[in-house]
């Protein structure tokens, strides 16, 4: 392949789309920080996003060498090594708002979720291509369930809803790619729900049910639990048509707005942007899950047709789940929006993922002419 | 691959829809919290971050006839919470409960019945010393603010209080009354809660403004937005003479310590105009206790006082006007002609019809009109009473207004009583008896008058017949020096008596200082004075002594009226308060201050000239100075020039 036949082979509009994202994330973490920060460490998120933006453009450019196939060799190690991350989380972590999340290497702390689900991703579709069309009665899926099972207790064990409902879309998405009975997904809903008082009473944490029933009623506890919500909601809507602009949306600007940089950083787009802003955000994500369907369809085998699909089912859920979070329609479960939310850990994951999106379309023999 | 690869494109391809699904449903929710509701969460925005800082505006100055300021208002600090968008912690309201003494239910109760934005007030009138410990632990007291503000000040404290008023808290039941009121009162508020600062409160308040402040989540102020001046209340240039008040008051309690007695009122006025120069009420109390929240002690102390403080008992005080209503029953002899002046009528010691008598049983034996007014003489008014008949009698003392409020400009002003058959009869169901007509003739029995009443009666002999209504306020300025009101005499009432017959009662009444029963009290004053005692009995306990007077006698500016509660005899208890207040009214030096004022001048110059003679060595001149004292006589006649 000549570097030109690869150069035509590069998804420029997936890579736009992701380019805008980042951009918009940048100004973004910029505005939301700038004033909460004292002076001399101003621009020290946006430093260190930017910094990792462009050490993961060297990430996804190495791994543009290798082909993507590569990985589903990996799957059973990956998959290990995945069980031992989260066991190490367990024993090793530390505690951030009221969960273990975090280990710290050096200057960096780590979060192994992050990557935890880029690692399922790739270890389940080494394992599902093969069950294509096969998905028909339960016996077909309990294996399949009971391999994402384990490492999805373990999260939940952190605790980390959030992630563990990631790993979940993920693997809908998949099956549901893999062409599971309609009956058999529906008859796995309808488990779900007649599971659910189980895991209110056994599963759930605290905090984690005052969660759910702040989003039924953010009245519950307004100062408490709900006052995210409220504050969210207040800050996008304030937003307007056009918003308040860079560097002055009240709420963010003056603290009303916590984790105004990272969970909570749509309503800052909300407020200082719009509503212009913001659909033009939303648009741009769009483009990028658009891309990654398109990309699963023109995959050259199962193995990355699935590995996109999952990738785009993460994407997709993580943006429903934050943008719908701080809309208020969604409830709060700490999941960040892809490669706007500050944060290294999920802006190297999610560009991995990319980077494989890109690889997939790469290496796609239908359109070579 | 093949017919797997199509089943997976069409599964893809409900992906695919799915995703535009979600975006749509996104966009459709933040359109409509945005677009649709934008204006409501905008508003909700702007009530997170802007708090209104208020300036309250300072109340109007209350300035004496003269231009001397009696009421203003000092700088002073409060020490207030900001409401937050996160609540305010335990530990921030323990340690204000703790630094300004105030109950921790106290200040939780204030912050629950909060609403809005501006500064929760816990405590006003703070020392500086709290304020210094607020300032220097900032962080300890987390969106706790200090707020200046103006604090009334009322100068000469408990000197005129009961027309002053005072000012406090506004509470429920007056936001409830005031809910119609052309001014927005609300929680917090400083109101006037008796006297001028009550009634006329509205004009004193003036208007508060106020600093737009933009906060952050802590309460911390970021930038003022908007500033709104305050407009300071309008002043009050009043009727009443602080020199006259505070010589009126010094006699009254100077009085109440001689005789023994616990309450007493006056009233100074200007017969010609209505115009009141003076008014006291004992006891009385220091209006300043109030102004930043009474304490429970001093509020008991006022409240289990037995001679209730907070009356004002020159226009809520009844009493029996005893003698003074000798003014009425002897006008309306006159006048109906039942009685000539030169007719004798023999005083034995008792009435001959029913058995009734002078105080002490003394017998002055024929006299005329004059005597019988200047001496008092009971039987002689017994028979003008038996002559009249109650229905005349009533009539006349409705003619001097008696029976209704004089509309001075107070509130809670009583009525009085006029003694008549038709309140005997509503009131006790029976027959009028003679013997009640004599009671009422000497003003005993039903008749009842507050001292402002009594006040005006004598003015109205006084002014010829003419009854203005007393006032207390001459004009209302506002802070531009614009006057946005004046008062003027109001002439209310005149009474249809022929000039003679006023006359003859005038000479009675000056034969009262001169020969009769407050002669001993006025021998050797320089200015004519027309005058009448009063001893009212009182069924509680001793005597209520009475005195009204009026004076210059040809040309009267002033009027007064004096009661003590329990004082005994009109003439040993009132009287000489009476006095001390004309020599205030008119400037007659009080001789033994008089003496004390001269000695030492004397002993000013002395001194400054020891000092010259030191430095100069001109011991021998000396002597020479003492001499040199300015003459008594002029002080006196200049000052008499006055009115």
């Amino acid at each position: 392949m000549s570097s030109n036949k690869k150069l035509r082979k590069i998804d420029v509009e997936l890579i736009a789309a992701v380019g805008g994202i980042i951009l918009m994330s940048l100004i973004t973490i910029g505005s939301a920080t700038h004033i909460n920060t004292p002076s001399e460490d101003r621009y020290w998120f946006v430093l260190r996003q930017g910094i990792f933006t462009v050490l993961n453009i060297g990430v996804v450019l190495f791994f543009m060498n290798f082909d993507y196939r590569m990985l589903q060799g990996y799957g059973k190690k990956l998959y290990i090594f995945n069980i031992i991350m989260l066991l190490a989380v367990m024993f090793l972590g530390q505690t951030a708002l009221g969960a273990q999340r975090w280990i710290q290497l050096g200057p960096i702390s780590l979060q192994p979720s992050e990557f935890s689900k880029i690692i399922m991703i790739i270890c389940m579709a080494s394992v599902f291509q093969d069950k294509i069309g096969q998905l028909n009665k339960l016996s077909d899926l309990l294996p399949l369930a009971g391999y994402v099972g384990l490492p999805f207790l373990l999260v939940l064990k952190q605790p980390d809803l959030g992630t563990s409902l990631v790993f979940m879309a993920i693997f809908i998405g998949m099956i549901f790619a893999c062409g599971v009975n309609i009956k058999l997904l529906m008859g796995m809903f309808a488990g779900a729900v007649a599971c659910a008082p189980l895991i209110w009473h056994f599963v759930l944490k605290e905090y984690q049910k005052m969660r759910i029933m702040v989003f039924i009623d953010p009245n519950v506890d307004p100062l408490g639990s709900g006052y995210h919500i409220i504050q969210s909601k207040i800050a996008i809507g304030s937003g307007m048509l056009f918003g308040k602009g860079l560097f002055a949306g009240t709420q963010s600007q003056l603290n009303f707005l916590p984790e105004n940089h990272t969970d909570f950083i749509f309503a800052v787009v909300g407020e200082e942007l719009g509503f212009v802003g913001a659909t033009i955000l939303l648009l741009l994500y769009l483009v990028v899950l658009r891309r990654g369907i398109k990309i699963a369809q023109q995959a050259q085998d199962n193995f990355g047709m699935l590995l996109a699909v999952g990738i785009t089912s993460m994407l997709a859920f993580h943006v429903l789940v934050n943008v719908g979070m701080t809309a208020g329609i969604m409830p709060v479960t700490g999941i960040p929006l892809p490669f706007m939310s500050y944060g290294v850990s999920a802006l190297t994951t999610n560009m991995f993922a990319v980077a494989i999106l890109l690889n997939i379309y790469l290496r796609n023999q239908k359109l070579q002419f | 691959m093949n017919t797997n690869n199509i089943e997976y494109n069409g599964r893809l391809q409900v992906i695919s829809y799915i995703i535009v699904l979600v975006i749509a449903v996104l966009i459709g929710r933040i359109g409509y919290l945005q677009l649709y509701d934008g204006e409501y969460y905008a508003s909700l925005a702007d009530g997170n971050r802007i708090r209104i800082v208020p300036a309250v505006a300072p109340r109007g100055t209350f300035y004496d006839r003269n231009g001397t300021m009696m009421v203003t208002n000092r700088p002073g600090f409060a020490v207030s919470l900001l409401p937050l968008t996160a609540p305010i912690s335990d530990e921030v309201i323990n340690r204000l409960a703790d630094l300004l003494k105030v109950p921790k239910g106290d200040i939780e109760e204030k912050i629950k019945a909060h609403v809005g934005f501006d500064p929760i007030r816990i405590k006003t009138d703070v020392g500086p010393e709290l304020l210094s410990i607020i300032a220097e632990q900032k962080d300890l007291y987390p969106g706790v603010v200090v707020e200046v503000l103006p604090i009334r000040d009322y100068i000469y404290k408990e000197q005129a209080v009961h027309v002053f008023g005072y000012v406090s808290e506004i509470n429920d039941a007056e936001l409830e009354d005031k809910k119609n009121s052309p001014h927005k009162y609300k929680m917090g508020d400083i109101v006037g809660k008796a006297g001028l600062e009550r009634v006329y409160d509205l004009e004193l308040r003036g208007e508060d403004g106020g600093e737009q402040v933009e906060v952050d989540v802590t309460g911390k102020p970021v930038e003022i937005l908007g500033r709104k001046n305050p407009i300071p209340g309008s002043d009050l240039y009043l009727t009443i003479d602080k020199d006259i008040q505070a010589a009126a008051e010094r006699a009254v309690d100077e009085q109440l310590v001689a005789v023994g007695a616990r309450a007493a009122a006056a009233v100074v006025m200007n017969p010609q105009t209505g115009e009141v120069l003076a008014m006291v009420s004992r006891p009385s109390f220091d209006p300043n206790l109030f102004v930043g929240g009474i304490s429970s002690k001093n509020w008991n102390a006022i409240n289990d006082n037995p001679n209730h403080p907070m009356d004002n008992k020159a226009i809520t005080g009844e009493y029996p006007p005893g003698s003074t209503f000798k003014i009425v029953t002897g006008t309306a002899a006159l006048a109906e002609h039942v009685v000539s002046p030169e007719e004798q009528i023999f005083d034995s010691g008792k009435h001959w019809i029913v058995d009734k008598g002078n105080a002490d049983g003394e017998a002055l034996g024929y006299i005329n009109f004059e005597e019988a007014m200047a001496h008092s003489d009971n039987v002689y008014f017994y028979e003008m009473g038996n002559r009249l008949g109650i229905d005349r009698l009533e009539k006349y003392a409705r003619m001097f207004g008696l029976g209704k409020p004089t509309g001075v400009d107070l509130l809670f002003e009583a009525e009085g009583l006029v003694a008549s058959r038709e309140y005997k009869e509503k009131v006790f169901d029976e027959d009028w008896y003679l013997a009640e007509t004599f009671d009422a003739a000497i003003g005993q029995g039903f008749n009842n008058v507050t001292p402002i009443q009594a006040a005006m009666v004598m003015g109205e002999i006084a002014a010829d017949g003419k009854r203005f209504k007393p006032y207390l306020v001459d004009r209302i300025v506002d802070y531009e020096g614009k006057t946005v009101k004046k008062f003027k005499p109001e002439l209310v009432g005149q009474l249809d008596v022929e000039p003679q017959h006023i006359r003859l009662v005038q000479q009675g009444l000056k034969g009262v200082t001169k020969y009769g029963t407050a002669a001993s009290v006025f021998r050797g004053f320089p200015v004519e004075i027309a005058g009448k005692t009063g001893t009212a009995e009182n069924p509680h306990g001793r005597d209520h002594g009475w005195f009204v007077a009026y004076g210059p006698f040809d040309n009267p500016n002033i009027v007064v009226a004096v009661i003590v509660e329990q004082g005994g005899y009109g003439s040993t208890s009132a009287v000489p308060i009476g006095r001390k207040i004309l020599e205030a009214a008119f400037n007659i030096p009080d001789p033994a201050k008089q003496a004390e004022l001269e000695r030492q001048r004397q002993l000013a110059q002395q001194a400054q000239k020891n000092k010259e003679n030191n430095s100069n060595n001109r011991a021998q001149e000396q002597p020479a100075v003492v001499n040199n004292a300015p003459a008594p006589g002029r002080e006196y006649g200049a000052a008499n020039g006055r009115r």
